[in-house]
């Protein structure tokens, strides 16, 4: 009795540590960002974030719902308290009421940047209830330790990095550990924590479509191999009406769980749920002919009803249909060919080998084994976590944004895998490893876990079988252990080489490393922003690529024309147009949209190149979209079908706006002494078109390394007119006064030269 | 009530005198025919092949040398978001047969294999995994030249 006390202590002690030295290793790896350049918010969307919480903090809760942004998407503005999932903003404004209230003033951006890395503790702590519900806390140990440094979710949540995902993870993995809680157990009480912590997902992330359709066929398949329980009703009923009636009270949501496709899945499910439940109560009370020819009866009726309440529905509109961003999921060739603006952005890209592996190392070999433990003892939680698996696998093979979703799966997996693999080797030492506890988290879990160990999973027989063949000997097992740690050692540093070199950096600051290893801050983004904020009118109109919407509201606090709210395709094709027209029809349409400064950014000069002239070839093609008689894509290659800027560049490309604007003055800079003036690093080429002057626009600042270009767009008295420096102006003046009066008519002349006499000529021209 | 609801269709139409077997091949798949469909789709999908799919690339690209000689070259170098058809395959063909390894290990578990089936079958599955562990990360190095150093 003593002994078990004392061993469920020390395992829960254990468990103990190793979650907090988890979420310790998950916090630190997190802050290369803040250690290398400081506490800044990230990249783009994060900066709409950290505006809109701002906000909030500022003006309340209630003035955020209703808050109307005159400051972005000139002329028309935006709804952001119904165009916004406001999980993000309440969490950390929730968080900095709290610490307010305690006295502890810290300003809501440090919240905002540290928010992520401390979701990443929680994220690890709810993939080890996860796990354990499905396998064993050992297994729900080693997911936690993988979850807190793969490099599949640090991509989304390090420090700065003020997104949705960071918390939305966390909310993800919550709830599904709650609904295979509650499916365990079918209480009403669990299933209502599932739908309250779904309520959470949904008011944070967009991606809780996932949990709505991934729960729903955990039910179908669980139905469909004969699996149905009075836990599997009462638990999807009850989440499914109050998961329904929880995400419509979130404004950006609204009605879209009752009328759009994306959720019919669902609903679906929960009528066939209580058909069988019907039919399972009436084959308990009917006899076996009479069921038979009810259930024809009732199974053809029903569907039929079904399937015409959709049609009709659908066709009257009342059910949206599949929206553009589900139908590049299943077709994949429909972004491409259809929605520029979803293919522009690179991480819609379809994900390559190399970024599975990036993300996930060995786990991505790990991930097969304990799918087929799972598979092969299957139960009605397990059959939940294998259609995860295969899902998320999926879709991340579409998009590599996908990753994330993929990634807790992977780590729970490779966990139980790693788990049974241990167990497997480590199960026959006779002597208890329990004491050897030290820092190595790994160690730690593979040397206890036998304690804790709920059967269930291995049956008895087999393991005692084992124990008494006597295996494999002592020496090649502790290879085998050896080489497994070791695999495990080179996973963490390679997690932690992946953050540091390529998911640590914000973006708005360039860091660039000379070959002594010194190190040169290149801050070009912060000081144009900041120019824009001292220099310019309050109530300036900034046009740029939408990239930059969010950074020009956030830092310089200006209006911008479209933002990365990319949700108005006709007003992004008008930028995108404007941009790929030459100078005098860009012109035009500027002045329509009321235009007063024009950013771009050129990385020509530092060899940057995620500039406005790589990305150019997706403006062309949004503004093909909507103005294909003005824009055409061929216009803008050469013969042979090349994209290229220099002497060979099609003339369409080497006269629009966006290329001068680049280049402009270019031509005069010469970067070092092997090249040519007007040598653009970025795509190694002269550029082809050097001496050219702006009619309609004047350049207004660059930046030090020329990466941000401003430019003052004329008004339309400017133009035309030569400016003249001051000093060299004429101005008339009014000094000479008329001696010619009524009597004397002889008149003077200007400037007439006076004779001096008396004196000599060359004091004078001394 | 009840029992007219249901009886009403065939005082209509009447039931053909027919037996409808429910084939034999349609039954639940076993636990390894699901698995090996599902490491077969997951192979294919590590691969990338969505991604070829869309964007078509070539099998394997080639380079020009010095000598104007045109030279196959497999790993589409320094380009994180692309690869060639090829490469792709053999790295997911390599993390595929490293879950192969770690499943195969599971097999020393079961008590009717001799002594010497289990040393073999240990050595075959570390065999796998170091096999595709340290050639994936030779792939890499190819892939991304700086890989774990600085």
């Amino acid at each position: 009795m003593l002994k078990i006390n004392s061993k469920t202590g020390l395992s829960s002690l254990i468990i103990f540590t190793v979650l907090l030295l988890a979420w310790v290793a998950g916090f630190s790896s997190r802050l290369f960002a803040v250690i290398r350049f400081e506490s800044i918010i990230h990249e783009f969307d994060p900066w709409f974030n950290y505006r809109a919480t701002a906000y909030m903090v500022e003006n309340g809760f209630y003035k955020f719902l209703n808050w109307f942004d005159e400051r972005a998407w000139y002329p028309l503005g935006r709804i952001v308290g119904g165009t916004v999932y406001p999980g993000l903003m309440i969490t950390s404004g929730s968080i900095h009421y709290i610490l307010h209230l305690l006295n502890i003033d810290v300003h809501i951006r440090d919240i905002c940047v540290f928010l992520a890395p401390i979701f990443s503790g929680l994220t690890a702590i709810s993939t080890y209830l996860l796990t354990k519900e499905l396998w064993s806390a050992g297994a729900g140990l080693f997911a936690a330790c993988f979850i807190a440094i793969v490099p599949g979710y640090i991509s989304r949540s390090v420090a700065g990095s003020y997104d949705n995902e960071g918390i939305a993870i966390f909310a993800l993995q919550f709830t599904y550990y709650l609904w295979v809680k509650s499916v365990k157990t079918g209480s009403i009480f669990w299933s209502c924590m599932t739908a309250l912590s779904y309520f959470y997902m949904v008011s944070a992330w967009g991606g809780y479509v996932f949990i709505i359709n991934l729960i729903p066929l955990h039910v179908f398949v669980l139905l469909l191999m004969g699996r149905y329980s009075n836990r599997l009703f009462t638990s999807y009923t009850t989440f499914y009406i109050l998961g329904l009636l929880f995400s419509m009270q979130i404004p950006f949501v609204g009605f879209q769980p009752i009328r759009t496709s994306e959720h019919m899945a669902a609903s679906g499910v929960f009528a066939l749920i209580i058909a069988v439940a019907i039919l399972k109560y009436f084959q308990s009370v009917l006899s076996k002919a009479e069921f038979k020819s009810l259930f024809v009866v009732g199974a053809s009726v029903s569907a039929a009803v079904v399937f015409l309440a959709v049609v009709v529905l659908t066709y009257a509109g009342y059910i949206a249909p599949w929206s553009g961003r589900f139908y590049s999921l299943w077709d994949t060739g429909y972004a491409k060919i259809h929605i520029p603006i979803i293919a522009s952005v690179s991480e819609h890209q379809p994900t390559t080998w190399f970024s599975f592996f990036f993300d996930l190392h060995v786990l991505i070999t790990t991930f097969p084994a304990g799918l087929w433990y799972c598979i092969k003892n299957i139960n009605d939680e397990r059959v939940f976590v294998v259609l995860y698996a295969l899902s998320a696998v999926y879709f991340a093979g579409v998009m590599v944004r996908l990753m994330l979703t993929l990634t807790p799966v992977v780590c729970m997996l490779s966990g139980i895998a790693f788990s049974v693999l241990l167990d497997l080797f480590l199960r026959e030492e006779d002597t208890p490893r329990s004491s050897e506890s030290d820092g190595d988290d790994e160690q730690t879990v593979s040397s206890n876990r036998r304690l804790y160990d709920k059967a269930g999973r291995v049956p008895k027989m087999k393991h005692e079988q084992v124990k008494e063949s006597d295996g494999i000997g002592a020496n090649l097992r502790s290879i085998i252990i050896v080489v497994m740690l070791l695999l495990l050692m080179l996973f963490a540093v390679h997690c932690t080489w992946v953050t540091s070199n390529a998911y640590s950096s914000p973006s708005i600051v360039l860091a660039s490393y000379g070959n002594d290893g010194s190190r040169q801050i290149l801050d070009d983004f912060r000081e144009a922003y900041y120019w824009l904020s001292q220099n310019t009118a309050d109530d300036a109109r900034v046009m740029s690529w939408w990239d930059y919407g969010y950074q020009i509201a956030g830092m310089a606090n200006r209006t911008t024309l479209v933002d990365n709210n990319t949700w108005n395709n006709s007003h992004i094709a008008l930028v995108g147009k404007a941009m790929s027209s030459n100078e005098s029809a860009a012109y035009e349409i500027m002045t329509s949209l009321g235009v007063d400064y024009v950013l771009v950014i050129f990385g020509g000069v530092i060899g940057y190149s995620g500039d406005d002239i790589n990305k150019f070839l997706w403006m062309v093609r949004i503004a093909e979209g909507e103005h294909p008689k003005d824009i055409r894509e061929g216009d803008y290659f050469t013969e042979h079908g090349e994209f290229r800027v220099d002497a060979e560049g099609s003339p369409t490309l080497l006269n629009c706006l966006m290329y001068k604007l680049s280049y402009y003055r270019f031509g005069e800079v010469r970067l070092d002494y092997r090249n040519p003036g007007g040598f653009d690093r970025t795509r190694n080429a002269v550029i082809g078109n050097k001496d050219f002057t702006l009619t309609y626009l004047e350049e207004a600042y660059t930046t030090e390394h020329w990466l941000v270009r401003i430019y003052r767009v004329k008004k339309p008295h400017e133009f035309n007119r030569p400016r003249i420096p001051f000093s060299n102006r004429i101005v008339k003046t009014q000094s000479f006064i008329s001696k010619k009066n009524s009597k004397r008519r002889k008149g003077t002349l200007k400037n007439k030269p006076v004779v001096m006499k008396g004196k000599k000529l060359a004091t004078k021209q001394l | 009530m009840l029992e007219e609801l249901f009886t009403l269709p065939y005082a209509i139409l009447e039931v053909p005198n027919m037996k409808i077997k429910k084939p034999s091949w349609v039954q639940q798949p076993s636990a390894m025919v699901m698995f090996s469909l599902i490491l077969g789709s997951y192979f294919l999908v590590t691969g990338g092949i969505i991604y070829d799919v869309i964007v078509e690339p070539p099998s394997v690209g080639s380079t020009t040398d010095e000598h104007g000689h045109s030279r196959p070259v497999a790993f589409m170098p320094y380009r994180v978001n692309g690869q060639y058809i090829m490469e792709g395959l053999a790295s997911s063909f390599l993390f595929s047969m490293g879950g192969v390894g770690f499943i195969v290990l599971d097999h020393i578990h079961s008590p009717l294999t001799p002594k010497l089936n289990r040393i073999l079958i240990t050595a075959v599955g570390f065999i796998c995994i170091l096999v595709s562990f340290f050639t994936t990360w030779i792939f890499m190095r190819m892939k991304l030249p700086g890989y774990l150093q600085s």
